[in-house]
């Protein structure tokens, strides 16, 4: 009886033996195959519709918050928008990226416009091609765009405006001087900027000051990658310094922020900027900008998205979208500063 | 099922175990093959995309040649290149994806795919165009073309890049999957080998374990142990058998030496109640013996015949009778010591006058004694029983006149007794008998004094702690016997 319990405790280790080395084997290869696997294996999600998007920088701050916004906003509507110029190694301008995008055969551009004509005849050549055009931003407004989604100008103007006065008194009260206000467009301004423009020389007139203040556009050449930078310091090194300077891109009010500092004018020139990108925030806490204009470009993104997947179903949509904006001071950047940490 | 597996031969039990070992060693190899062989095939088409849109790439290149060749030269060849480039790069295009998905890949592709479409389009028309030599509509439609090319041109250049990006990735990523394949392969063919390793000696102690134990035993058995504990057998295979015949041929050995020891007991027992008879019939003739005869009542009655005879003058008888009283006073004095030869000498004497007397003197007794040889010392009733040995066997059967000599001489260091008759022999073989102390007498004869060839034979070895001290010799028949004791020349005599 004994020899037959050892026995069977023998035959048990034996097939316990076996069966373990088949389970280490069955989880080897489980591994290999689970663990391992393909990364290009995973299942890809199929959109129904696939909309790109043509902005002026796809690598600012700004314009990436506008692309993650339709992006995601567009994935609930089972859109898929891709950054156009993302894809491509070599810089495009708007224009090409236009005619690969009409080319690919895409459902609908969003695109950032202005108001050349080249442009506006891509718009219209898309249009003709069956494919929905939405600006956004700046408005093509002689294209057959379906549909604008841009901040309302006027108000923003208005905004900058109040802004500058405020600044303005300040610096009167202590120089007793006219002040130099100076808003920063493109060589050839859009209507927008135009907009901006003619609401700030409003406000202006319709405040008590405006004689001792002197507004002026000054143009800032972008025709090519570095040439703002390059202009903007050439603005610090001309006689005529401004008092205050109304960015109305990042990239603008980035490049100022940063030659008032390396020209040692932090005090005697006042910025006010625009976008919340956290240099400019930055800025603003270390009371070197004035203030800034966030437009709520996750909102932009969406209502892009929005007027095509309306248009796609019902055929027509709103001509025009109006985005959300807020002023960012010392006041209140703390708040923002946190709220983008904790993003 | 696990009973009959005990029960196979050791062979096959053998072969189980071997084939099962190979199975799994077989199994796991084939399985690590399999994850490496599935790794490594991963790792070859890690820059198959890259290939295949070089591919396409050359292709549109092609295309785009084959079109502005024709514009230029407006050949056949020309125009029979462009049909093919454009087969070649619609099968192409035909393959890439169209769908939009979440993966860049994808949607690059479609782009891709779409474009290309367009392109072959805008091409096929501005060949059209060149074959009507509608000049201002192909040139415009070469530019939209080159300019899509461009566009294709630089869309797959960048798809390419991201692709080789994410394939290098990819690569560094299976390069260490394969070096972590190999580890573990090796780790999991040592695991193996050690598992077998462990099983093996499992069984194979299984197979040798009753063989040992086997063994043990076989050796204590050599060593002339019986009392082992037996195993039994714990299996029918041929181990098995061996040890049960083994157990079988122990216990068997047991029982025999058993029954040996047995009879060996009894024989021995036997023997000693055998021995015991003889001493109590002995025992019991001496003191029928003594009873008969109070040796003391018989020397006294016999002095008192003695001095009767002497008053009435009656010589003969009281010399007679003194002999008598004298024979019979030495054996109450002298028995079981150790007297002289001188003494002896005189009993035998007595005893040949006795003798003559009761014969009427038909015994001649014969004296050529060495006066100086005895005082040796001897065992008393020596001379006496084989003088009447000579008398009961040798002379009273005889017809003549009975002769025994009695001589005591000297003969190289020893003193020669010897004791002659001239009466009917003996035969060798009852000689051999005496010596050896075989020889039986049927009893006491009525004539004896009790006292036997053997005893004499024997009283005298163990006095003299010699066995060569006396020979018989007989020539023949009727040739008469002569018995001669050597003493040793001690402190005894003279």
């Amino acid at each position: 009886m004994k020899g037959e319990g050892t026995f069977k405790k023998r035959f048990f280790v034996a097939v316990y033996a076996i069966i373990f080395i088949l389970t280490v084997l069955v989880a080897f290869r489980f591994i290999t195959i689970y663990f391992f696997g393909n990364p290009k294996a995973a299942n890809p999600v199929i959109y129904d519709k696939y909309y790109v998007m043509i902005s002026d920088n796809h690598q600012s701050g700004y314009w990436k918050s506008v692309y993650e916004g339709a992006c995601e906003y567009g994935m609930e509507k089972n859109v898929f928008v891709e950054d156009l110029a993302s894809s491509f190694s070599s810089e495009l301008s708007k224009e090409e990226l236009m005619r690969i995008a009409i080319a690919s055969r895409v459902d609908g551009i969003i695109v950032s416009a202005d108001d050349s004509e080249e442009l506006t005849e891509l718009i219209n050549e898309a249009n003709m091609q069956g494919i929905p055009v939405v600006t956004m931003y700046n408005d093509a407004p002689n294209s057959n765009r379906i549909s604008y989604v841009g901040v309302d100008n006027y108000n923003i103007g208005k905004e900058y405006g109040r802004q500058a006065v405020n600044v303005a008194r300040g610096i009167y009260a202590e120089t007793q001087e006219d002040i130099n206000v100076v808003v920063l467009v493109d060589q050839i301004p859009s209507s927008d900027q135009m907009m901006i423009y003619s609401s700030v020389q409003e406000t202006f007139e319709a405040d008590g000051l405006s004689s001792k203040l002197r507004l002026s556009m000054v143009k800032i050449d972008s025709t090519n990658a570095f040439s703002v930078e390059e202009t903007i310091r050439d603005l610090f090194i001309s006689d005529d310094i401004p008092a205050i300077i109304i960015c109305l891109s990042e990239l603008d009010t980035t490049c100022v922020y940063q030659a008032v500092i390396d020209y040692n004018k932090v005090g005697l020139i006042s910025i006010l900027g625009y976008y919340d990108s956290d240099s400019i925030l930055q800025g603003i806490s270390r009371n070197i900008i004035n203030s800034t204009i966030k437009i709520d470009a996750v909102q932009m993104g969406q209502y892009c998205v929005d007027a095509l997947v309306e248009y796609d179903n019902a055929g027509f949509t709103s001509q025009y979208f109006s985005v959300d904006f807020e002023v960012i001071n010392s006041y209140n950047v703390a708040t923002y500063m946190e709220e983008t940490n904790e993003n | 099922m696990r009973t009959k597996y005990r029960d196979l031969p050791i062979q096959i039990k053998m072969t189980i175990v071997y084939v099962a070992i190979s199975v799994v060693v077989l199994a796991v190899n084939l399985t690590l093959l399999l994850s490496i062989n599935s790794v490594l095939k991963r790792l070859e088409m890690t820059y198959q995309d890259n290939l295949n849109l070089n591919e396409i790439t050359l292709a549109l290149d092609e295309v785009q040649n084959a079109m502005t060749e024709y514009l230029n030269v407006k050949t056949t060849d020309a125009l029979e290149n462009y049909y093919k480039s454009d087969e070649n790069y619609r099968s192409k295009i035909n393959d890439l994806e169209s769908t939009v998905s979440s993966s860049i890949y994808t949607r690059m592709e479609r782009n891709i795919k779409y474009m290309s479409e367009e392109y072959l389009t805008e091409v096929s028309q501005t060949i059209e165009a060149k074959r009507g030599r509608n000049v201002e509509k192909y040139r415009i439609g070469y530019e939209k073309a080159t300019e899509l090319y461009d566009y294709i041109g630089s869309y797959i250049a960048s798809l390419n890049g991201q692709q080789f990006i994410e394939n290098s990735q990819t690569f560094v990523l299976l390069s260490r999957d394969l070096r972590i394949t190999e580890n573990v392969s090796v780790f999991i063919m040592i695991l193996v080998i050690i598992t077998n390793i462990l099983v093996i000696l499992q069984y194979s102690s299984q197979i040798t374990r009753p063989l040992k134990t086997l063994a043990i035993s076989a050796d204590e058995v050599a060593k002339g142990n019986f009392d082992i504990e037996l195993t039994p057998a714990e299996s029918k295979d041929e181990v098995g058998v061996v040890t049960s015949a083994f157990n079988q041929m122990v216990i068997s050995i047991r029982d025999y030496i058993e029954r040996i020891k047995e009879s060996m007991e009894n024989e021995r027992r036997h023997k000693e109640t055998e021995l015991m008879m003889e001493t109590h019939l002995k025992d019991a003739q001496i003191k029928y013996l003594q009873a008969q005869i109070n040796p003391h009542f018989l020397f006294n009655s016999l002095n008192a015949g003695a001095q009767l005879a002497m008053m009435e003058e009656a010589d003969r008888t009281y010399e007679y009778i003194q002999n008598m009283s004298e024979f019979f006073r030495y054996n109450l004095k002298k028995a079981d010591s150790i007297i002289t030869l001188r003494e002896e000498i005189e009993l035998v004497d007595h005893y040949i006058f006795i003798i003559n007397v009761r014969f009427s003197g038909d015994v001649k007794f014969q004296k050529d004694i060495d006066e100086e040889l005895i005082q040796a010392s001897i065992p008393s009733m020596i001379l006496q029983p084989i003088v009447e040995n000579c008398v009961n066997h040798g002379i009273r059967e005889m017809a003549g006149e009975g002769v025994i000599t009695l001589k005591v001489f000297k003969i190289m260091d020893s003193i020669c007794i010897s004791i002659k008759d001239n009466g009917k022999g003996m035969t060798q073989e009852t000689i051999d008998k005496l010596l050896n102390g075989t020889y039986r007498d049927d009893g006491l004869s009525m004539d004896s004094n009790g006292i036997g060839m053997d005893n004499v034979i024997n009283r005298l070895r163990l006095f003299l702690g010699q066995d060569d001290i006396i020979t018989i010799t007989s020539e023949g028949e009727n040739k008469g016997t002569e018995v001669r004791i050597y003493l040793p020349l001690g402190d005894g005599e003279v």
